[in-house]
């Protein structure tokens, strides 16, 4: 996969269009794996990081990497995409910089709550030695535009 | 390192951030995709949300939620036993100020030791909730 550098020093991966799907919430399938990708950690990716997030001992650059919405993305053209309703992650190892990092993700769970589609997409992480460091869920919700109009008002 | 005394009705020390769309940008720009999202571009935020301005992810409350965590656990425990756990209920945005706070509120004595649940908060400079719920950590 085609790969440059941000101005953050992050690995960019590049999708060639063509070879996505088009995402349909109601033939998207539960247990249905994702892309799995590897990238390497940088000590710059980690210092970015810290200060994206004002915390210099900060362990889990691997949050803004969002390993299973990634996962997603790697697969599917999402034109709607979706707003995080929810997140759970469990940490079991912090991340190494110059450690490659590998990445499964899978469609968890979908089910539909007050007539909104909701999507749980899951990635796990481990590192080169095979050390589990994370495992992400994220909750979106498939109709960004109707909690966009509850929060437009706000001034 | 010395583990921490913790009991339930104990309260963590909190941490406050001061959201800009700097932070937002930056966050993002840690993703190894190179895309515009509703985060980092007004007008994606305006095509999917309807919204005039972008909202940050709710992966930057997570990472104070956990910076919460880790503080008072120690990155010792939090770092290779915890969890987070959070429901977003409120955007968050540029020119916000969020406050995590969290309370123990209960204790499990678990093969590995003794795991503790907290109820997280986080808030905004209006005093409303932006999202709720609960981290863990195992303490040997």
């Amino acid at each position: 996969m085609p790969r440059d550098r941000s101005s953050s020093g992050t690995q960019r991966m590049a999708i060639p269009k063509g070879k996505l799907k088009p995402f349909n919430y109601d033939a998207a399938k539960i247990g249905e794996e994702l892309g799995s990708y590897e990238y390497v950690l940088t000590q710059e990716m980690l210092d970015s990081f810290r200060r994206a997030v004002g915390d210099p001992d900060a362990s889990f650059p691997t949050l803004a990497v969002k390993h299973d919405a990634t996962a997603l993305a790697m697969v599917y053209e999402d034109t709607t995409g979706g707003v995080n309703a929810g997140n759970e992650v469990e940490f079991f190892n912090p991340p190494i910089p110059g450690k490659k990092i590998r990445v499964t993700g899978r469609i968890h769970d979908k089910y539909l709550r007050r007539d909104k589609p909701y999507l749980v997409i899951e990635a796990t992480a481990t590192d080169e030695d095979g050390r589990l460091l994370e495992r992400l869920r994220t909750y979106q919700m498939k109709k960004p535009d109707e909690v966009g109009k509850k929060w437009q008002p706000e001034k | 390192m010395a583990t921490r005394k913790v009991a339930v009705n104990d309260k963590l020390p909190s941490v406050t951030k001061r959201i800009t769309q700097e932070s937002i940008n930056d966050f993002e720009s840690c993703g190894i995709l190179d895309r515009e999202n509703i985060h980092n571009s007004p007008e994606i935020a305006r095509q999917r949300l309807g919204t005039s301005f972008p909202i940050a992810s709710g992966r930057m409350s997570v990472t104070y939620a956990t910076e919460v965590m880790r503080r008072y656990f120690g990155s010792q425990v939090f770092n290779h036993s915890g969890s987070v756990n959070l429901k977003f209920l409120r955007p968050v945005k540029a020119g916000d100020t969020i406050t995590v706070t969290g309370e123990v509120s209960e204790s499990e004595r678990v093969a590995q030791g003794v795991k503790y649940t907290v109820n997280l908060i986080c808030q905004n400079q209006n005093g409303d909730q932006t999202a709720v719920g609960v981290g863990t950590a195992v303490v040997p």
